[in-house]
């Protein structure tokens, strides 16, 4: 998608003069061009058998295959699928999930961040370590654990063991990154603050936050939609269908020995839906960069 | 959707370590809780399946039976249920009853950590043992050590599976052939196609279907007491014994010969099914889950079935059990609803919707090819012939015998290679196991 626009706003910028000069150089560029569509095809070709699948019969799928183009736009798997898992619900099961871990992921990462990269901690170094440590273990290592402690304290099958597991799991990966950020914070605004008569935590509140403004934002949309397409620890926590996320209802298709073709592309298809919109709607976000932020 | 094997491999070591620590503390209740106003079931089958068509109709009766009773129906993933039925059955939010996969290592498995109940004395009160054949209860029985076979009822099958051909009609009419009957008509018939440059069989390599042709194959010189000895260790298996030499000897004679095509090692089970609904094979040797969908789905030509000629014994068990997790709540409604799905009415859904029945009235199935689909397994479950499957002996099994098999049908190992392949693991489990 940025391969898009980026081509789109290379256009226009181009001096008439200079592209006329280049113009000995055209047969490179659409080699270039070539290639990039090819690659563009083989990302999206995959999506592209999603969509062609999703809108077929399931005895239309089975008698010409699932390359073949639809022989007439069907709805029916896509409304099946819905009605079938009851997927309003799990979009607002993962919206809620994704949304408070975002946010207190988020402002975790920040307190701490802000302790470790701007406080300097007596033996901050190890505490980043812990982190990375604690970043870099596999899920499956704290899953028997969790299981215990959750249900020692009855949040087992209760959406809120998901947001509390996922906001220290992603607060874990956002302290350790923002405390580099926040290590090369500039120390002319700290002290201007403090000439000021600020203390620490109107500090943080209204120097620190706002500068890096930028690169929380950045985390927040990652945090979102990571959390959004867990799938083993929602599987393992989340027992109930009422309680259940987006990735892991989708999982009700997949059988034993069959699969549906059609109605797990329909599923596939809705499934990505939320995540891509969000994708599009923070693309710019992203696109910043993660360290940006500081003096301008 | 696919996660790598690894994690569930994972998953599947943690769960086993972490229920043998806590297992333990499962208190017997003492009522059966014959006042429950609730019940909570969960299963796993698509609600176009043979088993969710009659189960929701069990579920109708049920709730007639029981007025004032509630009854919580989820449909689960299969795949969640795989993973954490010990974790969920150990916890205050394990279902009243579920369904469950039948084998060792996942029934057996619950019910040696105590997280099942024990069905037997239910089991023989209300009849149950009687409607199910010999062969059908091998799954529904586990010892103390959690193997099949024998010990107490821990779970109760509703349907049966097993494994056939499934033919294309308008093919075999194309080539004048007949119905084989025989083995020597089978490869005859197959010949045939190779002579006209038709693929006889389409094959999944990469998944569970090829292994099933070799151990159909080994279970024609095979007798009872073989598939006792491997699949419920009564005696040691000579793999290099006349059954399994000759399976794999024959799988690769019929790669050979071009009945299996040699890209198959890389096909999936599902692109298997779907060759053969296009009409790309004549021939799909696989089990009676493709039967509802093949009925549902192929339209353009005429299909029907018969067992592997020559063989009593084929790859088969009984299907999926109900179990009562040892924390149920609402046992005595557990074992009502049971029941219900026993009784004729829902048996005999389950057959007019493409299933396999364990306990239908034959005479009630309407449709003609449910009929024949259904009197093949009885045929077979009367003669004592379900064989389970290749892969269930050991854990981690398929993956060995599915690596094996693919390198069968490549041509990269001789059928002395694949059997010493296959036989080290199996022999490790039953080191493991003391035997």
């Amino acid at each position: 998608m940025s391969v898009l626009s980026d081509v789109k706003t290379a256009g226009p910028a181009l001096d008439p003069v200079v592209s006329k000069a280049k113009k000995h150089r055209r047969p490179g560029r659409w080699v270039v061009l070539a290639v990039l569509l090819a690659l563009l095809l083989l990302v999206v070709a995959p999506m592209l058998v999603i969509m062609v699948n999703a809108f077929k019969t399931p005895s239309d799928y089975a008698s010409n295959g699932p390359l073949a183009l639809p022989e007439s736009i069907s709805f029916q798997g896509i409304i099946d699928f819905w009605n079938r898992i009851d997927f309003s619900r799990k979009l607002l099961n993962s919206l809620v999930t994704s949304l408070s871990v975002a946010v207190l992921g988020v402002l975790l990462s920040v307190l701490n961040a802000y302790a470790l990269g701007i406080g300097r901690v007596r033996g901050r170094i190890w505490f980043l370590v812990f982190f990375l440590v604690a970043n870099l273990l596999p899920q499956e290592v704290l899953v028997y654990p969790l299981y215990y402690i959750s249900k020692e304290l009855h949040l087992y099958d209760s959406p809120i063991s998901v947001i509390i597991i996922f906001t220290v799991i992603q607060s874990a990966f956002g302290t350790y990154l923002l405390t580099s950020v926040y290590e090369e914070f500039p120390r002319e605004l700290l002290d201007a603050a403090e000439v000021d008569g600020a203390g620490r935590w109107r500090t943080l509140w209204r120097v620190v936050v706002p500068v890096s403004r930028p690169t929380l934002a950045v985390l927040f949309t990652f945090f979102f939609i990571w959390t959004w397409n867990e799938f083993f620890l929602p599987l393992i926590f989340l027992v109930s269908n009422e309680n259940q996320t987006v990735p892991v209802a989708l999982g009700v298709l997949q059988g034993d020995r069959l699969m549906d073709a059609t109605a797990t592309s329909a599923s596939a298809l809705v499934g990505i839906l939320p995540a891509l919109l969000f994708f599009l709607i923070f693309q710019r976000t992203l696109t910043r960069g993660i360290t940006a932020g500081a003096i301008k | 959707m696919f996660r790598p094997r690894f994690l569930s491999a994972a998953g599947a070591l943690l769960l086993t370590a972490s229920l043998a620590l806590t297992a333990c503390g499962s208190d017997g209740s003492g009522d059966e809780g014959a006042d429950a106003k609730t019940l909570t079931l969960w299963h796993y089958e698509g609600p176009n399946s043979a088993m969710g068509v009659a189960w929701n109709k069990a579920i109708d009766l049920f709730k007639a039976s029981h007025p004032g009773v509630e009854v919580k129906f989820e449909e689960k993933s299969f795949e969640q249920i795989q993973q954490n039925a010990g974790m969920i059955l150990n916890s205050d939010s394990a279902p009243d009853i579920l369904e469950y996969n039948k084998g060792n290592a996942t029934a057996g498995l619950l019910s040696k950590q105590g997280l099942l109940t024990d069905l037997t004395e239910e089991a023989t009160s209300r009849g149950w043992d009687k409607k199910l054949s010999a062969s059908l209860q091998t799954t529904a029985k586990y010892d103390e050590d959690g193997i099949m076979g024998s010990g107490k009822f821990y779970g109760v099958p509703n349907y049966g599976e097993y494994v056939m051909v499934y033919y294309n009609k308008d093919l075999f009419k194309k080539y004048n052939i007949a119905v084989p009957t025989t083995y020597a008509e089978f490869t005859a018939a197959m010949d045939t196609f190779v002579k006209n440059k038709v693929t006889p069989l389409s094959v999944g390599g990469a998944e569970y279907p090829a292994q099933q042709i070799f151990y159909e194959l080994a279970l024609s010189k095979g007798d009872r007491a073989f598939v006792d000895d491997y699949q419920l260790y009564k005696n040691k298996v000579d793999f290099h014994g006349p059954q399994l030499t000759y399976g794999a000897q024959t799988f690769a004679d019929w790669v050979n010969k071009g009945y299996i095509a040699k890209n198959s090692a890389g096909i999936k089970a599902e692109d298997m099914g779907v060759a053969f609904e296009q009409g790309k094979f004549p021939i799909l040797y696989s089990g009676s889950w493709w039967y509802g969908r093949f009925n549902d789905e192929i339209k353009n030509f005429d299909w029907g079935t018969f067992l592997f000629p020559g063989n009593t014994l084929h790859p088969g068990s009984s299907g999926n059990l109900w179990v009562v997790p040892e924390k149920s709540k609402a046992k005595k409604l557990a074992y009502d609803f049971i029941d219900i799905t026993m009784q004729p009415e829902v048996q005999n859904l389950l057959g007019n919707n493409g299933g396999v029945p364990v306990a239908a009235d034959p005479a009630a199935i309407t449709d003609p090819k449910n009929k024949e689909l259904i009197d093949n397994f009885n045929k077979v479950s009367a003669a004592d012939g379900l064989a389970f499957y290749p892969d269930w002996p050991a854990p981690g099994y398929y993956d060995v015998m599915v690596s094996g098999v693919q390198g069968l049908i490549n041509g990269s190992k001789t059928p002395a290679a694949f059997l010493d392949e296959v036989a080290k693991p199996y022999n490790e489990n039953l080191a493991d196991l003391g035997k």
